[in-house]
C-alpha cells in the first residue's frame, strides 16, 4: 500500500508591505500537511530574508495565516482525495490484493474488538481463581487453610516414608555390597559385582518409581478433591449472606519465618514527587523463602492465599545456571511436599517450559521472529548456535506456586558466574538487564513484593572478597534503584517492598557493611516530625 | 421515572481502552525510554476538550489507570440512534432529515479543526429523548490515539467503512461523509445493513462497490427495497448518491452538503425552535444543569464519584487475577511466551453512565445566589460558608458545597475580568479554587491576552534549543500531561518564545521547572500561560536571567541570609558557624521559585500565596522551610546538610505556607529592600534609596536595614511592637529621643560575653521579646556590632535603623521627646 507518498507544492504569498510595494514571500509545503506545523510554516514565510520584520507588528501574520490555511486546507483535501483516487483503481484493476486486505481487516477486528471476537467465557482457571479468590476472604479461610494442611500432611508423610525406605534400602544394599567387595577375588568376581549393581539399582528404581506413581495418583486425587470442595463452597455461600474477611489482604503483612539478620528501611524515591517503598536486606537461604507452606504451623499460609490471586503478588528471583534451564533442586523438592492446588505441578511446569525453550530455540534459528503470535514482545530475538535449546545469561523463566512458604511466583534467572571465581560485572551486564526485566515483569502483573540476589550469588565462597562483595552489592543496589525509579513511569502496579536477600553463610560483619550502605545508596525517608505551630 | 428525568441524569459517561503496549524494550531517538502510548493519548485528547458545540458531545476528562488503561469521559445525551431507531419505527423522511442536518454540523465543526471522527455510526450519534437535539458522540478517538497508532484495536465500524478507508487511507473528512449517507440510507430505506454477514464479506462487498457504480441502487436491490430507492425524493436520491461515490473526490465536503437545498426546511425548523421562549421543560432544569459541563464534572468527582469504580461496576473493568497471566519465559531482549491474551484485554465499546443523582440532590438545597453569584449589590453578600474558611485547605479542596460556591463565584469574577480585579484578588487571598487556577493566576498576574504571542518566533533555531531539548524531558516527567510527546512541544514552544521575546536576557537551566506550572494549569491556553510567566518573571525574578546575573543573585542571597537571622537568630548564627552559606543550597529555590525542588501539587498551593505577595515573598518561604528543618540543621555539620538539601526530604507544604505568610506580614517593607527588585513607584525621602544598601554593606551586616519610614508608622500606629534601643551616649540620650526606647550606650558594654544578662539592663529579655527591634545609634558601626551581639544571643528581628539616630530629626511632625 502506497500510503506513504507525499506531494510538495509550492505556496506564494503576496502582499504589500511597509512602503506600499508589492512583495511576496515562498515556501514549499509538504503534503499530507500536518495542522501542528501551520504556526511554523508562518515563521519561514516571515523569516527576515523573505519579509521585513516590520510586517509582524503591522499584524501582517493574521492574513498571512489566513491565506495559508486556506490553501493548506483545499490542497490537502486535493492531495486526500486524489491518493484515494490512486489506489481506489488500483483495487478496481486487481492491482492490490484484496484478500489479503480482507483477511488483514478481519483479522484485525476479530482479534481485538470484544463485538466480533469469539466468545470464549472465562477459563477454568480463572473461574477458579474467582472462586477461590471470594472463598479466601470469607468466613470460609479457616476451613480451607485445615484442608490444605490436612492434605499436605498425607503427601509429605508419603515422601517421608519413601526417604526412609529408600534409605533403609541403600544401608541394606551398602552392607551387602561392602561384604562382596571384601570377598572380591575370593568368592566373587567383578562381574558378580556388575551384576549385584544392577540388580541393586532395578530394586531401588522400582521402590522410587512405585512410590512416585502413587504420589502422583495421590496428588491428582487430592487435587480434584480439593477444587471440587471449593468450588462446592462458593455455590455455597452464594446462598448465605457474604461476611467479611477477618484479616486484609496484604500478603506482606506478617512474616512469620525468622531469618538470621535483617534490617529494614523505608526510602524515597524520585527527584521532585517521591515514591515510598520498603527496602528489606536479610541473609537467609533462598530455599528457606521456598520453604513448604505447611510444614510447620505459621500464618503463612493465610498470607499466600490470601494473596494468591490478588493484586498484591510474592516474587523471589533465583539464578540458575544456563546448562541446563532447570529449577533449584531443592525448591522442587519443596513444591512436592504437597499437592500444588492452583497450578501444576512444578515437573509439569518445568516440562512445559522446557518444550517452550526447544520451539523458541527452533524459531531462533529458522529466522522467523513472529510466527508465535502469542508472544507479547516482537522483538527479533538473537539468533543462537543450531541444536543448542537452551536459554541464555539474562533470559529468565517464571513458575507459579501455591504452597511455598513466601513466594507465589519463581523467576528463574540465567546467570552462568563460575562458582569460584568472581568476576566484575557492570550495569549493562545480561544479568542486570535480566533483572530489569524481571521488574518491568512484576511491575506488568501487579508483583508488589520481590526479593533479589543482592550479590547475584546464593552461597559465600573462598574467593568473595569483603571488597567484592561491597563492589558488587553496590552495583545491584544502584541498579535496582534506578530501575525501581524507571518503574515510575512504566504505569504498572508500584513495587511495595523490595528485599534484598544476601547468603546465609555472611559474616556478621559483612552484614553489617552491605545493611549500612543501604541507606547512603537509597534515599531513606527521613522521619517526619510533627510541631504544634500554633505556638 | 421519566425519561425526561433519567436523561438529565445521564449527562457524562465514560468509555474505556486499552492502549498499545510498545514492543519489547525500546528507546527514543533521544536515548530516553518511550513515552507509554496511554500518555500520548492523554496529551493529545486535551485539545479535544476544548471543542464546544451544539452538535459535539464535549470532551470532559481522560483518566490513565493502571497497565495503560486510558479512560474517556465524555458528555452524554438521551439515547443513541440506534435504540431510537428501534423505539420509533419507522422514522419520518423530515426527522430523518434533521438527523442528518445535525451530524453534517457536527462533521463540519469537527473538519473546521481539522479533525474527522473516523467512526460515525448509529452508536455515535446521540438524541434527545424527544429527538429534536442531535449531537455526535466519542468522535475524538481517531484523534487521540493518533489515527489509531496508539491502540491495537481498528477505529471505525466497518458496515459504515468507506472504502479508501479500507485500503489504510485515514484523514479525509469525505470518509466521513460516507459513513453519514450510510446510516442515513438504513434510515430511509428501512433496513438494516448485511445483517447475516460475515465480516470478510461485508469488507469483500464495500471493496467491490469500486468496480460498480451506484452504490446506492446496489444496496437497495440487496436489500429488497429497489421500490423504496425508486420512490425516493429525487434531490434526496442525488444527495446520498453523490455522499455514497467511491471517488472522495465526487463526494461533497460536510460544508457544502449543509448548503443543500433539501436542507432548506430543517434549517427554518431549527431557527424556529431558537426563537421560541424557554419551554417550560428548561425553566424547570434544575440549576446546576445550566452550569457549564466542565463544572459539573468537577463536582460529580468531588462528591465522590469515581470512573473507574463506575466501570467496574458495569463489569468493563474486569479484574483477572494477575498471577494467572504471567509469562513462562521472558528473553533478554524484552520477547516473551506468554498464555493467550485474555478478553478482557479487548476493545470493549459499552459506554457507562456516570448519574449525577447524588449531586443534583446534594446540591440542590443551596439557594440560587451561590449558583449565581451576585458580585456588585451589596444588598447581596456573597457570605455562603463564610465559616467554612477556617479549617484547613485540604478540607477545603475536598467540600463539595464550598468547591461549588468558590468556582461559581470566581468564575463570574473572571467574566468580569479585569473590571473585577480587586475583587478577585481579595477573594483568592482566601483560597483559590483548584478549577479556575490557571485563569486566576493569570488575573492576579494582570495578564490581558492580546495576541503577542502569536507574533513571537517560536521556531527559528537557536543557541539555546539543544539546552532546552536537554532539559523539558527530565521537567517534572511524573506529571502525565508535562511528560506527553504534546507536552514537550508545548514546553519547547514556550521557553523559545520566552527567549525570543526577551533578547536582554538567556535561557538559565530552571526556566523549564518556572514554567512547568503554567503550561500545566493552561494546557490548552498556551498564549495564557506564555503571558502568566512573562508577567511573573519581573515580578519576583527581576533580572535573574541576565547573562551575568551573579550580582543579583549576590543581593538576593545576602538579603535572605539576613532575614534568616531576623526571623531564625540562632538558626542562621549556626550555619554561619559552618559555613553553610545560601550559595550552596538555595539558588535553584529561588530561581525556579521552588519549582525544581517541589512536585506540583505543592508548587501550586505555595504560588497561591506567592501570586499574593510581592517580590519579597519567596525569601521568606526559604526562611519557612528552613525552619521546618530547624531541629535536624541544627544538630548537623557541614557534610549533613549537604547531603539532606541534596535531595530536600518532604516538606509539610501546609505549614511552609502559613509561617511564610506570617513572617511577611509581620515584617516591614524597608527590612527587605533589594537594588534589584522591581519597583512600582520611587523611593521616597525616608525609604532606603535605591542604591544606598551596596552588596558589600548586605554581606557585611548580619542584621537588616530599616528605614526610618517603618520605624514612624509603627511608632504611630504599634508602638507595643516595636523595641528601639537608643545606642548614644546617656548625655545625648537625655537630650533628645524616642519615647520608650531603650538607652545602652555603646561606649559601656562588653560584648565578649554573649548573653543579654550581661548587658545588666534590667528585663532587658523581656522588653524585646516578641518586638522588632531597631538598634540606633549616630555611629553606624556601633549598630552593626551590636545587632551582631543581639543576633548571637538569640534575640529575634533585630534590625538597624538606616541612616542613624539623626534621620529621625527629619520626621514629621517631629517623634522626638527631650528630658
Amino acid at each position: 500500500m502506497d500510503s506513504t507518498a507525499t506531494r510538495t507544492l509550492p505556496f506564494v504569498y503576496k502582499y504589500k508591505n511597509h512602503k506600499g510595494q508589492d512583495c511576496e514571500s515562498r515556501l514549499d509545503i509538504t503534503f499530507p500537511f500536518d495542522q501542528e506545523n501551520l504556526e511554523e510554516c508562518i515563521t519561514q514565510l516571515m523569516a527576515p530574508n523573505q519579509m521585513d520584520p516590520m510586517m509582524r507588528y503591522l499584524d501582517e501574520n493574521i492574513k498571512l495565516e489566513r491565506e495559508l490555511q486556506k490553501f493548506v486546507d483545499t490542497e490537502q483535501q486535493n492531495f486526500l482525495d486524489d491518493q484515494a483516487e490512486k489506489l481506489l483503481k488500483q483495487a478496481a484493476n486487481e492491482e492490490m490484493d484484496i484478500e489479503a486486505i480482507v483477511r488483514d481487516t478481519e483479522r484485525l477486528y476479530k482479534e481485538e474488538l470484544l463485538q466480533f471476537a469469539d466468545r470464549v467465557g472465562p477459563s477454568d482457571a480463572d473461574i477458579f481463581a474467582q472462586s477461590f479468590h471470594r472463598l479466601v476472604h470469607s468466613s470460609s479461610l479457616e476451613d480451607i487453610l485445615k484442608r490444605e494442611r490436612a492434605y499436605a500432611k498425607v503427601v509429605s508423610d508419603m515422601t517421608d516414608l519413601m526417604d526412609s525406605e529408600v534409605e533403609t534400602l541403600n544401608n541394606s544394599q551398602q552392607q551387602e555390597m561392602d561384604s562382596q567387595i571384601n570377598q572380591l577375588d575370593i568368592t566373587t568376581t567383578s562381574e558378580d559385582i556388575n551384576n549385584l549393581l544392577a540388580q541393586q539399582y532395578t530394586t531401588q528404581n522400582y521402590v522410587r518409581k512405585r512410590y512416585e506413581s502413587e504420589l502422583e495418583a495421590m496428588m491428582g486425587h487430592q487435587k480434584n478433591e480439593y477444587r471440587n470442595w471449593i468450588t462446592s463452597q462458593v455455590s455455597q455461600m452464594f446462598q448465605v449472606s457474604p461476611v467479611a474477611t477477618p484479616l486484609g489482604n496484604r500478603s506482606s503483612m506478617f512474616v512469620s519465618q525468622q531469618p538470621s539478620m535483617e534490617e529494614s528501611f523505608t526510602i524515597h524515591l524520585g527527584s521532585q514527587l517521591k515514591h515510598m517503598h520498603n527496602i528489606r536486606i536479610l541473609s537467609a537461604n533462598v530455599t528457606e523463602l521456598c520453604s513448604p507452606l505447611h510444614a510447620e504451623e505459621s500464618l503463612n499460609g493465610l498470607n499466600m492465599a490470601l494473596g494468591l490471586y490478588s493484586s498484591s503478588l510474592c516474587g523471589v528471583v533465583v539464578l540458575t545456571p544456563s546448562i541446563q534451564a532447570q529449577a533449584n533442586k531443592n525448591i522442587i523438592k519443596n513444591a512436592n511436599k504437597s499437592t500444588e492446588f492452583h497450578f501444576e505441578q512444578i515437573d509439569v511446569q518445568m516440562e512445559k517450559i522446557e518444550k517452550q525453550i526447544k520451539n523458541l530455540t527452533t524459531e531462533d534459528s529458522s529466522g522467523s521472529s513472529t510466527s508465535n503470535s502469542s508472544a507479547e514482545g516482537s522483538g527479533t530475538p538473537s539468533p543462537t548456535k543450531k541444536s543448542v535449546p537452551r536459554l541464555k545469561t539474562g533470559d529468565f523463566f517464571i513458575t507459579k506456586h501455591s504452597n511455598l512458604s513466601q513466594t507465589h511466583v519463581i523467576f528463574h534467572l540465567i546467570s552462568d558466574e563460575p562458582i569460584n571465581s568472581p568476576s566484575e560485572i557492570n550495569s549493562r551486564h545480561p544479568v542486570i538487564l535480566g533483572l530489569r526485566n524481571i521488574l518491568k515483569t512484576a511491575s506488568r502483573h501487579d508483583i508488589t513484593t520481590l526479593t533479589i540476589p543482592a550479590l547475584l550469588r546464593h552461597e559465600m565462597s573462598e574467593d568473595m572478597t569483603v571488597q567484592w562483595c561491597i563492589r558488587r552489592a553496590e552495583l545491584v543496589f544502584k541498579c535496582a534503584k534506578g530501575f525501581m525509579i524507571e518503574s515510575a513511569s512504566w504505569g504498572g502496579a508500584e513495587l511495595s517492598t523490595l528485599q534484598l536477600l544476601l547468603p546465609d553463610d555472611i559474616s556478621e560483619s559483612l552484614f553489617t557493611t552491605l545493611a549500612g550502605m543501604v541507606p547512603s545508596v537509597f534515599h531513606v525517608a527521613n522521619p517526619k516530625i510533627l510541631v504544634d505551630t500554633s505556638k | 421515572m421519566g425519561t425526561r428525568e433519567r436523561e438529565r441524569e445521564c449527562r457524562l459517561c465514560a468509555v474505556t481502552f486499552f492502549a498499545k503496549l510498545h514492543p519489547g524494550d525500546v528507546c527514543g531517538s533521544n536515548g530516553l525510554p518511550l513515552t507509554p502510548n496511554s500518555i500520548a493519548i492523554l496529551g493529545r485528547a486535551q485539545k479535544l476538550k476544548e471543542l464546544q458545540d451544539e452538535h459535539l458531545c464535549q470532551y470532559l476528562d481522560v483518566i490513565r489507570g493502571k497497565h495503560e488503561r486510558t479512560i474517556v469521559v465524555s458528555e452524554y445525551l438521551g439515547l443513541s440512534l440506534e435504540d431510537y431507531a428501534m423505539r420509533h419505527p419507522p422514522l419520518a423522511i423530515a426527522q430523518i432529515l434533521r438527523i442528518f442536518y445535525q451530524v453534517a454540523c457536527g462533521i463540519n465543526v469537527l473538519s473546521r479543526h481539522h479533525l474527522v471522527a473516523h467512526n460515525v455510526e448509529p452508536k455515535h450519534i446521540l438524541l434527545s429523548s424527544d429527538g429534536q437535539r442531535v449531537k455526535l458522540f466519542n468522535y475524538g478517538l481517531h484523534h487521540m490515539t493518533k489515527g489509531g497508532a496508539y491502540v491495537p484495536f481498528p477505529i471505525g465500524n466497518i458496515r459504515y467503512m468507506a472504502p479508501e478507508r479500507l485500503l489504510g487511507l485515514n484523514g479525509n473528512v469525505k470518509s466521513d461523509v460516507w459513513s453519514l449517507a450510510l446510516v442515513m440510507v438504513e434510515l430511509i430505506l428501512q433496513i438494516e445493513l448485511w445483517p447475516k454477514l460475515k465480516l470478510s464479506n461485508v469488507v469483500r462487498k464495500i471493496l467491490a462497490f469500486g468496480k460498480s457504480n451506484g452504490a446506492l441502487e446496489k444496496i437497495a436491490r440487496e436489500h429488497q427495497c429497489h421500490e423504496r430507492y425508486v420512490q425516493m425524493d429525487q434531490r434526496l436520491r442525488q444527495l446520498l448518491e453523490s455522499c455514497l461515490s467511491v471517488l472522495p473526490k465526487r463526494r461533497p465536503l460536510p460544508g457544502e452538503l449543509l448548503e443543500h437545498p433539501i436542507f432548506e426546511e430543517v434549517l427554518l425548523d431549527l431557527k424556529k425552535q431558537k426563537m421560541q421562549p424557554l419551554s417550560p421543560e428548561t425553566e424547570h432544569l434544575p440549576l446546576l444543569l445550566r452550569c457549564p459541563l466542565s463544572q459539573i464534572y468537577h463536582l460529580w468527582q468531588l462528591a465522590g464519584g469515581d470512573v473507574q469504580a463506575e466501570l467496574k461496576k458495569e463489569g468493563l473493568i474486569r479484574s483477572e487475577a494477575p498471577i494467572l497471566g504471567l509469562p513462562q519465559i521472558v528473553r533478554l531482549s524484552g520477547a516473551s511466551v506468554c498464555p493467550g491474551r485474555s478478553q478482557a484485554q479487548l476493545m470493549d465499546d459499552r459506554v457507562v453512565p456516570l448519574r449525577l443523582k447524588a449531586l443534583l440532590q446534594r446540591l440542590s438545597g443551596l439557594p440560587a445566589a451561590v449558583y449565581f453569584p451576585l458580585l456588585h449589590s451589596p444588598r447581596f453578600p456573597a457570605h455562603f460558608a463564610r465559616e467554612l474558611q477556617e479549617l484547613p485547605l485540604v478540607i477545603r479542596e475536598k467540600d463539595i458545597e464550598y468547591q461549588f460556591q468558590r468556582v461559581r463565584l470566581f468564575a463570574r469574577l473572571l467574566q468580569g475580568y479585569p473590571h473585577t480585579a480587586e475583587q478577585l484578588q481579595r477573594e483568592a487571598a482566601v483560597d483559590v479554587p483548584p478549577l479556575l487556577r490557571g485563569p486566576i493566576w493569570a488575573a492576579l498576574l494582570e495578564v490581558v491576552p492580546n495576541g503577542s504571542y502569536a507574533k513571537i518566533d517560536k521556531f527559528t533555531s537557536t543557541s539555546t534549543d539543544r539546552q532546552i531539548e536537554v532539559d523539558i524531558p527530565r521537567c517534572h516527567q511524573y506529571d502525565e500531561l508535562l511528560s506527553s510527546p504534546d507536552g514537550h512541544r508545548k514546553l519547547r514552544r514556550l521557553l523559545k518564545a520566552w527567549v525570543t521575546a526577551h533578547p536582554q536576557y538567556v535561557y538559565w537551566q530552571g526556566l523549564d521547572s518556572l514554567t512547568a506550572p503554567f503550561l500545566y494549569l493552561n494546557f490548552n491556553n498556551e498564549e495564557l500561560a506564555f503571558l502568566s510567566l512573562f508577567k511573573f518573571i519581573p515580578k519576583y525574578l527581576q533580572w535573574f536571567f541576565l547573562k551575568d546575573n551573579s550580582a543579583v543573585i549576590k543581593e538576593y542571597l545576602s538579603k535572605f541570609s539576613q532575614l534568616t537571622a531576623f526571623h531564625e537568630p540562632l538558626l542562621a548564627q549556626h550555619l554561619a558557624s559552618i559555613s553553610f552559606i545560601p550559595e550552596l543550597f538555595a539558588i535553584p529555590w529561588f530561581l525556579t521559585m521552588f519549582s525544581h525542588v517541589f512536585p506540583l501539587h505543592k508548587i501550586l498551593h505555595l504560588w497561591d500565596k506567592l501570586m499574593l505577595g510581592d517580590s519579597s515573598y519567596p525569601l521568606f518561604i526559604g526562611i519557612a522551610i528552613l525552619r521546618q528543618l530547624r531541629s535536624t540543621l541544627l544538630t548537623s555539620g557541614f557534610n549533613e546538610c549537604i547531603l539532606l538539601f541534596s535531595d530536600l526530604p518532604d516538606i509539610v507544604m501546609d505549614g511552609c505556607v502559613l509561617e511564610s505568610q506570617k513572617m511577611y506580614e509581620a515584617t516591614p517593607k524597608s527590612i527587605t529592600h533589594r537594588q534589584h527588585a522591581l519597583r512600582l513607584q520611587p523611593p521616597q525621602a525616608l525609604d532606603i534609596g535605591v542604591a544606598d544598601v551596596e552588596l558589600k554593606h548586605l554581606q557585611q551586616e548580619q542584621c537588616p536595614r530599616i528605614s526610618a519610614k517603618d520605624v514612624q508608622f509603627l511608632l504611630d500606629n504599634s508602638p507595643a511592637e516595636l523595641a528601639l534601643i537608643d545606642l548614644r551616649s546617656v548625655v545625648e540620650f537625655g537630650r533628645v529621643h524616642v519615647p520608650h526606647s531603650i538607652n545602652i550606650p555603646f561606649a559601656t558594654v562588653q560584648l565578649g560575653e554573649q548573653r543579654l544578662e550581661a548587658l545588666q539592663v534590667p528585663q532587658l529579655e523581656a522588653q524585646l521579646r516578641g518586638k522588632i527591634v531597631v538598634c540606633v545609634s549616630n555611629i553606624h558601626q556601633h549598630s552593626v556590632e551590636f545587632s551582631h551581639f543581639l543576633v548571637a544571643c538569640g534575640v529575634q528581628r533585630t534590625c538597624i535603623l538606616h541612616k542613624g539616630f539623626n534621620v529621625l530629626h527629619s520626621i514629621e511632625p517631629n517623634i522626638l521627646i527631650s528630658n
